[in-house]
């Protein structure tokens, strides 16, 4: 099958939202990048964590299996460094095959749920 | 010549005036006469995996990295001789040769065993004391340079306070252990609640031979762990969702590879008191920590031994561990949750970051008083002491 999307991506707008209400594991606040690989060929990423008031983190690197998607909690990531919660961030999203990258924010901070879904910015090349 | 030297996880460095390695007891023997002559420290490193300053010198750092022997004395009574040199890892392929292993072991391997013993180190299971409870005899070098031997059979006494002993007994060069035959392991991993998994805890700590549970703290869910014989017909766990399952020899199915390194802080408390300590940890890590803290918390069981300073002395025991990327600020994170196990009666795990000091700690082992005597016979100069092992222990 064909390999769609980009082997380049970033997402600009990253901040996962402190506070949650509700019971968890499906009401965490969070941001979750979903990465769709449609290819014969398993795809490795490898991401880079820009911050405002420090140095870039990374890699954090990410496998997804040929024709499948993943869904990633950036909640969870903790190698090689947690992700801090309520801080401003970017994403570099670097693979070695082309891919589809989206990030979805899940904010329970009221607990009236609030979701965003923001496709990554492409990066041609 | 003066060379830097790094635990693990990267948080301890420091220049000893030399770092040495000798070939053998006797010299071991007189490189510690004449440490003791010049009125120098002289500590013992093994892996490096600690991260309390236990071995930090401005004297000599001695590793036995050339100490590595491995006899088997007599299957039949499980018992062998190792050398101070040998990690566990080593020890685990060798005596799986012999058919022989350890009845329990902790998260990781690379330690050495006397440095596991002299920590304190300790797997998960009710029924299962720390590593140091498989020594029952010993070789080493006093602080006058003397070689000693000493044996359960004459001297219990001598064994209780050496089994976790933090270096300052001597320099341990040979460690005769009771093992166990080899024996292979069902290792399960389950997915479940939190609130699941404390209620049941009990019931499944009684019912398997380990058990343990991660807590995550950015989810709210928790890892279970179980280790039961190959040989027993395995059973579900209702409240839980089966992940995966290995089976395999107890040295190769119970030990993890961690690469990612970390800090980390452990405190010991009494087993009935283990669950409400971990609720207001989780508690305190919900409301104030997890902004920054991603890593998960690590609750198990260990059974009660007579060792001296051994955090599971005199009573049945839970562990519960904070962790944090070696990168990231860690001190605030466990100061800040460090007074609720204390509140508890926790003792801190020996090798891992703690803030305790002997006026603390005293009052937490009955026979601390026993087991500085026993230092005073063996090292009467100090040559084995530092100024935060004085400190630690309240030597002056």
């Amino acid at each position: 099958m064909k390999a769609i999307g980009h082997t380049t991506w970033v997402v600009p707008d990253g901040r996962i939202p402190r506070q949650s209400t509700g019971p968890e594991p499906e009401f965490t606040s969070r941001d979750e990048l979903f990465v769709l690989n449609t290819g014969d060929a398993e795809a490795h990423l490898a991401l880079t964590i820009f911050y405002a008031d420090r140095d870039p983190i990374g890699p954090y690197e990410l496998t997804v299996a040929a024709r499948r998607v993943r869904r990633v909690r950036c909640n969870d990531l903790i190698d090689p460094e947690a992700m801090p919660l309520g801080v401003d961030y970017g994403v570099l999203a670097e693979s070695n095959v082309p891919v589809v990258v989206h990030l979805t924010r899940v904010d329970t901070s009221q607990p009236a749920l609030a979701m965003l879904g923001v496709t990554a910015v492409p990066v041609a090349g | 010549m003066t060379r830097k030297w790094s635990n693990w996880s990267g948080s301890l460095r420091f220049a000893p005036h030399q770092l040495l390695a000798p070939k053998g007891e006797e010299e071991l023997a007189h490189l510690v006469r004449r440490a003791a002559e010049e009125g120098q420290s002289v500590r013992v490193v093994g892996s490096g995996h600690s991260s309390s300053p236990l071995v930090e010198t401005h004297g000599t750092l001695v590793s036995l990295e050339h100490l590595r022997r491995i006899e088997v004395h007599d299957v039949e009574s499980c018992e062998v001789t190792i050398g101070g040199g040998v990690t566990l890892d080593q020890a685990g392929r060798a005596l799986l040769a012999q058919g022989l292993a350890f009845s329990n072991l902790g998260d990781i391997d690379s330690q050495t065993v006397a440095g596991a013993i002299g920590t304190g180190t300790h797997g998960t299971g009710l029924q299962l004391p720390t590593i140091a409870a498989h020594l029952v005899g010993a070789r080493l070098v006093a602080g006058t340079g003397e070689i000693l031997e000493v044996g359960i059979e004459d001297d219990p006494e001598g064994i209780q306070a050496l089994r976790v002993s933090l270096g300052v007994l001597g320099i341990i060069t040979a460690l005769r252990l009771r093992l166990v035959p080899a024996f292979q392991l069902r290792k399960r991993q389950w997915c479940t609640g939190v609130e699941e998994c404390v209620l049941h805890f009990d019931e499944l700590a009684r019912a398997h031979r380990h058990v343990d549970f991660y807590w995550y703290p950015r989810s709210d869910e928790v890892k279970l762990r179980t280790m039961d014989s190959a040989d027993e017909t395995p059973s579900d766990i209702p409240i839980a969702r089966l992940l995966d399952e290995q089976i395999g020899w107890s040295s190769q199915v119970i030990p993890n590879v961690r690469e990612l390194r970390f800090e980390e802080m452990e405190y010991a408390v009494p087993l009935e008191r283990g669950l409400a300590c971990f609720a207001e940890v989780r508690d305190r890590i919900k409301a104030r920590w997890r902004h920054l803290v991603g890593w998960r918390v690590l609750y198990r069981t260990v059974a009660p031994d007579d060792t001296y300073l051994s955090m599971s002395s005199g009573r049945p025991t839970a562990t519960i561990s904070l962790h944090q990327n070696n990168t990231l600020p860690f001190w605030p994170f466990f100061r800040d949750v460090e007074p609720l196990f204390c509140a508890h009666d926790g003792r801190p795990h020996w090798g891992k970051q703690h803030t305790l000091r002997a006026p603390e700690l005293r009052p937490l082992y009955p026979m601390w008083d026993r087991f500085l005597d026993v230092r005073q016979r063996i090292d009467p100069a100090g040559v084995f002491l530092t100024p935060y092992l004085c400190n630690l222990l309240g030597i002056a």
